[in-house]
C-alpha cells in the first residue's frame, strides 16, 4: 500500500532560497562568474551582495517572451559573452523557478559553447522547504565536474543535513511564524556583562559562527575578551571559536585564517577550537562537551554567531548572552533559556568582500562603555 | 543500454494502441520491455494489464505519498513494466512540469529504464514545451518515431514534430503510417517519410478488431494472436528492434505538405 509522506508543517515566514544558497555555494568553490538563468530580478539582492566578495553574477534577464520561447538562445549568448568579457576560470550556471518550470536544459547550452574551463551546472529552483537543498545541488554539480572530492562532499552533505536541524529544532524553521524582533537593547545587555565582569565572574566566550559572518561575530568576543582585560578578570575568560582552517571549501579556510590571525595582532587567545567555518551546526556539540569536561561551574557564557547551535546541556545554569544577526531568532533562544539576545542589525551585507574583523555594534557599546566603568 | 524510443504523433492517431501493442509483440519474442505512459489518459498501459488503470507518478504526487518503486511500476502482459505519468487537473498547474519532475523521480526510484531491453515512451501528441519533451532532453530516449495517417492534419502535426526533433537534434528513426482509410494514403506517408529524411516503416490499416480488443482491456497481440492486424504489428516491432540508424529529420514546408496530401 501506497505510504503517504509525512506532511511536513507550513512555515509562512520568508525562508532563505535554495537558488540563493547555491550561489553562496559557487562563491566558496572560488567559482568567478555565475550566470543566473531566469528573470533580470531573480536573487537581486543576493546576487549584488555576492559581488561584494568578488564573484561576478550576471543573469540572462528572461521576460516573458523568453518564459514562452525558451532561454536557450540567450544562455548561449550570455554563456558567450561571459567567456569573452571575463576570461573565467571557473564558471557557475544557476536555474530559477521561471527557466526550471518550462524545463530548460542548462547543458545544451554548455554543450553547444563548449567553453574551454569548468562549468558547474545546477539545476535549481527555489521551491524546497530546505535551502540547504541548493547548497547539495550545487556540491553534486561540483563533485561531478571533479571540482571537490568524494569525502569533501559527504562531509557537506553531513553538515549540512545538522544544519537543517539546528534551524528546525531551535531555528527560523522551528515555528510556523515568527514575529520578527530587535532582541534586547545592547547597552543594556553590555551592563549587565561588565556587572558581571566586575565582580570576577567566570564566563565563556564562544564564537561559534556561520563562514563569512564570523568577520563581525568575531568582534563580539574580541571585545569581551577587552573589556574584560581592562577590568581586570581576563583570566577568568575562556574563549572557543569555530576557526579551524584545515577544514572546508576554500573561502572558507581563507577566512578562518584571516580571521584568526587578526584576532592573534590584537593579543586574543583562542584557547579552544571548535570547528570549522562551515562546521558550525556541529562545532557547537563540540563546545558542549569541553564545557562538561572543564567549565560547567562557569557563572556566564557569550555566545556569538549561531548560539541556538550549542546545545543546553552544560550552560543551562549559566547567564547567557546570546548576539545573533536573525530577528527570527530572537523568539526561539528566549525559549531556549537565553537571557539576553542581541541582534546584529545588517550584519551579512557588512561582511561580505571584506578579510579582516568588521566592528559589531555589540563590541562597540562594550568598548565605550567600559570607558567609564 | 537498452533501446529508448518514443513514439510522437498528433492527438488521437493511435499512438498509445501503437505502443502497447509494439510493446506486447516485443515481449513476445522475448524482450525485456518497459512501457511509460506520458499521456494523462493512462492508456497506454491498460491493454496490457487487462482494463486495469494502474495509479499515475501524478496521482500519487498530488497525494502526497511517498512514492516506492511498487506504487508506480506494474507488471502486465508477458512481464511488460507498465508506467503510467499521469498529470494535473485540466485546467490547473502545468503538465510539462509534471512530467520533469515524475520523469527525475522515476530515474531516482526505479532501474525500470535501465535494466530492460526496450523502453517505449508514450508521449503527448505533439511537442509543444520543454516539459513534454523532457525524456529527449534529459537523454532517455535515443530512438524518435512518428505515426501519422495520409491527411492534413496528422501529417502537419508529424512535421511538426520533425521541426521539433531537428531543434533538439534528435533523431527520427521511422515513420509509422495508422491508416484512416484516405486516399493514396500509404504512397502520402511513404512520400512524406522520404522527404525528411526518413522511410515509412510500417502500414497499419484500419482494423475495428484493434477497438475492439482495447474496449475488452486487451492489445491484439494478446487477445487475437492470429489475427492479420497482429502480424502487422509483429512485423513493425521487429522492424522497431532491428538496427537501423535514424537521421535529423528535415521538415517540410507548409506548401510542399499540402502538394503531398494531394497526391
Amino acid at each position: 500500500m501506497p505510504v503517504k509522506k509525512e506532511k511536513e508543517p507550513l512555515i509562512m515566514h520568508p525562508r532563505p532560497s535554495s537558488i540563493v544558497a547555491a550561489l553562496y555555494t559557487l562563491r566558496d568553490l572560488d567559482t568567478d562568474v555565475v550566470i543566473l538563468h531566469g528573470p533580470p530580478g531573480c536573487s537581486f539582492k543576493h546576487a549584488r551582495l555576492l559581488e561584494e566578495d568578488g564573484m561576478r553574477v550576471v543573469t540572462t534577464s528572461l521576460d516573458e517572451t523568453g518564459f514562452v520561447f525558451g532561454g536557450h538562445d540567450a544562455l548561449v549568448e550570455v554563456l558567450e559573452k561571459v567567456i569573452e568579457r571575463f576570461n573565467p576560470g571557473r564558471i557557475g550556471i544557476v536555474g530559477t523557478c521561471a527557466s526550471m518550470i518550462i524545463g530548460e536544459e542548462l547543458h545544451e547550452a554548455v554543450t553547444q559553447v563548449q567553453p574551454d574551463v569548468p562549468v558547474i551546472e545546477v539545476d535549481v529552483h527555489a521551491g524546497y522547504r530546505d535551502n540547504t537543498k541548493g547548497v547539495v545541488m550545487a556540491l553534486e554539480s561540483a563533485l561531478a565536474s571533479g571540482i571537490i572530492s568524494e569525502a569533501e562532499f559527504e562531509r557537506q552533505k553531513a553538515l549540512l543535513k545538522e544544519a537543517t536541524m539546528v534551524e528546525k529544532r531551535h531555528g527560523a524553521a522551528s515555528k510556523e511564524y515568527l514575529e520578527p524582533n530587535r532582541g534586547d537593547l545592547k547597552y543594556k545587555v553590555a551592563g549587565r556583562l561588565l556587572e558581571l565582569l566586575k565582580q570576577g565572574k567566570k564566563g565563556l566566550n564562544i564564537l561559534n559562527a556561520k563562514k563569512e559572518t564570523a568577520f563581525m561575530f568575531a568582534d563580539v568576543n574580541l571585545a569581551v575578551a577587552q573589556v574584560a582585560e581592562k577590568l581586570g578578570s581576563g583570566s577568568n575568560i575562556v574563549n572557543m571559536a569555530n576557526l579551524d582552517d584545515n577544514v572546508g571549501l576554500p573561502k572558507n579556510r581563507r577566512n578562518a585564517r584571516e580571521i584568526k590571525e587578526d584576532l592573534k595582532e590584537k593579543g586574543f587567545e583562542i584557547h579552544h577550537i571548535i570547528g570549522g567555518l562551515d562546521e558550525y551546526p556541529v562545532a557547537g556539540n563540540t563546545a558542549d562537551r569541553i564545557i562538561g569536561e572543564k567549565y560547567s561551574d562557569y557563572d556566564f557564557a557569550v555566545i556569538s554567531g549561531v548560539p541556538h547551535a550549542l546545545p543546553m546541556d552544560n550552560i543551562k545554569n549559566m547567564e547567557l548572552f546570546s548576539v545573533t544577526n536573525g530577528p527570527r531568532q530572537v523568539v526561539p533562544l528566549k525559549d531556549m533559556g537565553h537571557t539576553h539576545v542581541v541582534v546584529e542589525i545588517d550584519l551579512h551585507p557588512k561582511t561580505l568582500g571584506v578579510s579582516h574583523i568588521v566592528e559589531s555594534e555589540f563590541g562597540a557599546t562594550l568598548r565605550e562603555m567600559v570607558k567609564d566603568a | 543500454m537498452p533501446k529508448q524510443i518514443a513514439i510522437y504523433g498528433k492527438g488521437g492517431i493511435g499512438k498509445s494502441s501503437t505502443a502497447s501493442n509494439v510493446a506486447a509483440a516485443c515481449a513476445d519474442e522475448g524482450y525485456r520491455v518497459t512501457i511509460i505512459g506520458c499521456d494523462p489518459k493512462s492508456d497506454s498501459s491498460i491493454t496490457l494489464l487487462q482494463g486495469r488503470r494502474i495509479p499515475t507518478i501524478m496521482d500519487l504526487m498530488r497525494e502526497g505519498i511517498d512514492i516506492k518503486e511498487a506504487d508506480i511500476v506494474f507488471n502486465g502482459y508477458k512481464g511488460v513494466k507498465c508506467i503510467e505519468i499521469g498529470g494535473p487537473e485540466p485546467g490547473i498547474g502545468c503538465a510539462g512540469r509534471g512530467i520533469i519532475v515524475a520523469i527525475s523521480l522515476l530515474k531516482k526510484i526505479s532501474r525500470a529504464i535501465e535494466d530492460t531491453d526496450l523502453v517505449i515512451y508514450d508521449v503527448p501528441g505533439d511537442i509543444v514545451c520543454g516539459g513534454f519533451v523532457a525524456p529527449v532532453k534529459k537523454g532517455l530516449v535515443n530512438e524518435a518515431y512518428v505515426l501519422t495517417s495520409g491527411e492534413y492534419m496528422p501529417l502537419y502535426a508529424a512535421n511538426n514534430i520533425c521541426k521539433g526533433l531537428s531543434r533538439l537534434e534528435m533523431t527520427l528513426n521511422g515513420v509509422i503510417c495508422n491508416s484512416r482509410g484516405a486516399l493514396n494514403e500509404e504512397k502520402i506517408v511513404s512520400e512524406f517519410a522520404k522527404e525528411v529524411g526518413s522511410q515509412l516503416l510500417a502500414f497499419i490499416p484500419k482494423d475495428v478488431l484493434v477497438q475492439t480488443c482495447e474496449r475488452d482491456g486487451y492489445s491484439v497481440i494478446e487477445k487475437a494472436p492470429d489475427s492479420q492486424i497482429a502480424a502487422v504489428y509483429r512485423k513493425l516491432a521487429k522492424s522497431i528492434m532491428g538496427k537501423r540508424d535514424g537521421k535529423i529529420p528535415v521538415p517540410l514546408d507548409d506548401s510542399r505538405l499540402r502538394e503531398l496530401t494531394r497526391i
